[in-house]
Parts: structure tokens; C-alpha cells; sequence
């Protein structure tokens, strides 16, 4: 599947432009206001593939469905406090979505109730 | 585990009566901001903010009470490691600023004593439909020895300014205690134990393990 060759492309890139020592090498901040989510250097690069729901849904979707993509680059956070901003949702299925602590814009990743940790999409966010 | 990144965290909450904005003042619906249905849908929790004052780097983590206020259900537990408290009441609407008296008897209830507290008269974007006066706002802080500052999340007058000052009348607290909790080494037993407790209850808790438990307590 050509599509799946292209996004191990995009990976490797993305890895060379902002990853360093696997972690963030810049400041990760949000795509819309640019609030500053992490410091830089504080985030372990990681692929793992999850469903986030789009940040856009879609208006005529049927109603209670929910429209998701997978995402497969995250930023791992193992404690909450690294944050620099940002929001948490009330609890779904085990887990919390992060949101802009400025502009609620997300979801920009997730937090899972069971390891606390958190993982922040790369695709959704903004190197800076 | 990575160092530690910053030098305080506090807990402060959001209480008052519901329609007062509180959950508009965690979670901003503006018009020039981009809101996404998904998040609004779900409601924030909490979120996380990082504020630097005199030097140091201080984590907000900022609650907002999701409901409870409705059913009266706010308790120990709500208030459980909480330093400090924003006590918001909306300036179109009477009953809510008459019922600031009946929140502060509920934190002075079930919160800790020396919770730092903050009166907000909140929509003051909205003078047309103003019911309760800045003096009347002013007055009752005053008698209750708290501050005051009215806001508006709808037009984001006051709402960073009022966190800053909670932040920093906390971050006032906790300097006074570490200085008496150095100078009370040769005093009594009993002294040193409560001091050493509350100095350390202010302070962030090791990054090993320990925020982690925090974070359980605050889970409810």
C-alpha cells in the first residue's frame, strides 16, 4: 500500500527535523493561538497507533457518531506537571483528551487513567 | 524520570453558584478562538498552566467544580489539597452574589483554614444588565479580609490577572512559612510539626512517584 510507505517517509522526516536524542527538540505549542504546551526536550518521541477524534467534525455526521483518525507519532508524558499548558477533558472510556489550556483547541492528544501518562499527537500540534 | 522543571504547583478551584461563568472562565468559548465541538462536548476537567512569579516557576492546575454546586455535593473531598479557591458570582444576578456568604461558610467547612481566597464578580462585560455593584463586591471582600476583582471570561478582562494575584498571594504564604519553619527549629516540638506539614503541603511534592499520589487525591 503506497499510503502506508508515505507516512514511514513522513515519519523519518519529522523524526530529523524535531526529534533529538528521542525527544522534542523544539518547544511543541498549539497550531491555532500558540500557546506552549511543552518545553522543549521534555517529551519522548514514540510510535504507537491510536484513534484520536478529528478536532473537526464534521456537521452532518449522524448524530453521537464520533469521527476519528489514527495517529501513529506522539509525544510521551509520563508526568502531568511537564506540561507547560494544557487542558484535560472529564473522563471517556478510560481516558481524557488534552485540549489547548488557551484556546480549547483538540483534541491534541490523550491521557490514559490507568499509567497517568500523556500523549500528545505530533500532527496536531506546532514545532516552534 | 526527567528533573524537575519547575519550583511550585498549586491546586486552586473554581466555586459558586452554576450559570455564574465559572466553567466559561476554565474554558473559553471565544468568538476569535478556535472551539472545536468535541472538547466542548466532553467539558474540561482541569487544565495545567505554568506562570512564572518572582523568579520561580509555578504549575496552576486549575479545577472547575463540573456540577456539583447543583446538588450542594461539594465537599472534603472537592476541596481536599486545594490552596486556593476563586469564589465567583455573576453581576446580572442577585442571588448569586447573596449566596457568596453561604460558599465561604462551605469552604470554611470543608476546605483547609488557610486557603488563600479570591471573590470574582464575573460578566462584566454585560453593564447594561448589572444587579450588584463593584462597591457592594468590594464591600463584602473587605469584610470578609479577601480580595476582589470582577472579570469577564466572555470579553477575557481580568481572568489571567485574577489567577496571578491568587497565585502569587499563595506564593506569599508559602515564603512566610518556609521563613518560620527555619526559624522554628529551636521552638516547640509541636510548632515544628505543623510548620515543617504545611511548608511541605505547599511545596511540590518529589517528581519520584510522588505527583503521581498527588494526583490520586485529587481524583474523585
Amino acid at each position: 500500500m503506497s499510503e502506508v510507505e508515505n507516512s514511514e517517509v513522513a515519519v523519518e522526516n519529522d523524526q530529523k527535523d524535531y526529534v533529538e536524542d528521542g525527544k522534542n527538540k523544539l518547544n511543541v505549542k498549539c497550531k491555532f493561538c500558540g500557546s506552549k504546551i511543552l518545553d522543549k526536550k521534555s517529551a519522548k518521541y514514540i510510535t504507537l497507533e491510536k484513534d484520536l477524534p478529528l478536532m473537526q467534525q464534521d456537521n452532518n455526521r449522524k448524530e453521537g457518531e464520533i469521527q476519528n483518525e489514527q495517529i501513529k507519532e506522539f509525544y510521551h508524558v509520563e508526568n502531568m506537571y511537564t506540561f507547560e499548558n494544557i487542558g484535560f477533558t472529564h473522563t471517556v472510556a478510560n481516558c481524557k483528551y488534552l485540549s489547548c489550556a488557551d484556546c480549547d483547541a483538540g483534541p491534541v492528544g490523550f491521557y490514559d487513567m490507568d499509567t497517568k501518562h500523556s500523549y500528545v499527537a505530533l500532527s496536531r500540534i506546532e514545532h516552534a | 524520570m526527567a528533573k524537575k522543571t519547575y519550583d511550585l504547583l498549586f491546586k486552586l478551584l473554581l466555586i459558586g453558584d452554576s450559570g455564574v461563568g465559572k466553567t466559561c472562565i476554565l474554558f473559553r468559548f471565544s468568538d476569535n478562538h478556535f472551539t472545536t465541538t468535541f472538547i466542548s462536548t466532553i467539558g474540561i476537567d482541569f487544565k495545567i498552566k505554568t506562570v512564572e512569579l518572582r523568579g520561580k516557576k509555578i504549575k496552576l492546575q486549575i479545577w472547575d467544580t463540573a456540577g456539583q454546586e447543583r446538588f450542594h455535593t461539594i465537599t472534603t473531598s472537592y476541596y481536599r489539597g486545594a490552596m486556593g479557591i476563586m469564589l465567583v458570582y455573576d453581576i446580572t444576578n442577585e442571588k448569586t452574589f447573596d449566596d457568596i456568604v453561604k460558599w465561604l461558610r462551605n469552604i470554611d467547612e470543608h476546605a483547609n483554614e488557610d486557603v488563600e481566597k479570591m471573590i470574582l464578580g464575573n460578566k462584566c462585560d454585560m453593564e447594561e444588565k448589572r444587579v450588584v455593584s463593584k462597591e457592594r463586591g468590594e464591600a463584602i471582600a473587605r469584610e470578609h479580609g479577601i480580595r476582589f476583582m470582577e472579570t469577564s471570561a466572555k470579553a477575557n478582562i481580568n481572568i489571567d490577572r485574577a489567577f496571578s494575584e491568587l497565585a502569587e498571594a499563595i506564593l506569599d504564604k508559602t515564603s512566610g512559612r518556609e521563613a518560620d519553619a527555619d526559624h522554628a527549629r529551636i521552638a516547640t516540638v509541636a510548632y515544628c510539626t505543623s510548620a515543617a506539614v504545611a511548608a511541605s503541603a505547599a511545596h511540590m511534592p518529589e517528581p519520584e512517584g510522588a505527583p503521581d499520589n498527588f494526583a490520586k487525591t485529587l481524583a474523585f
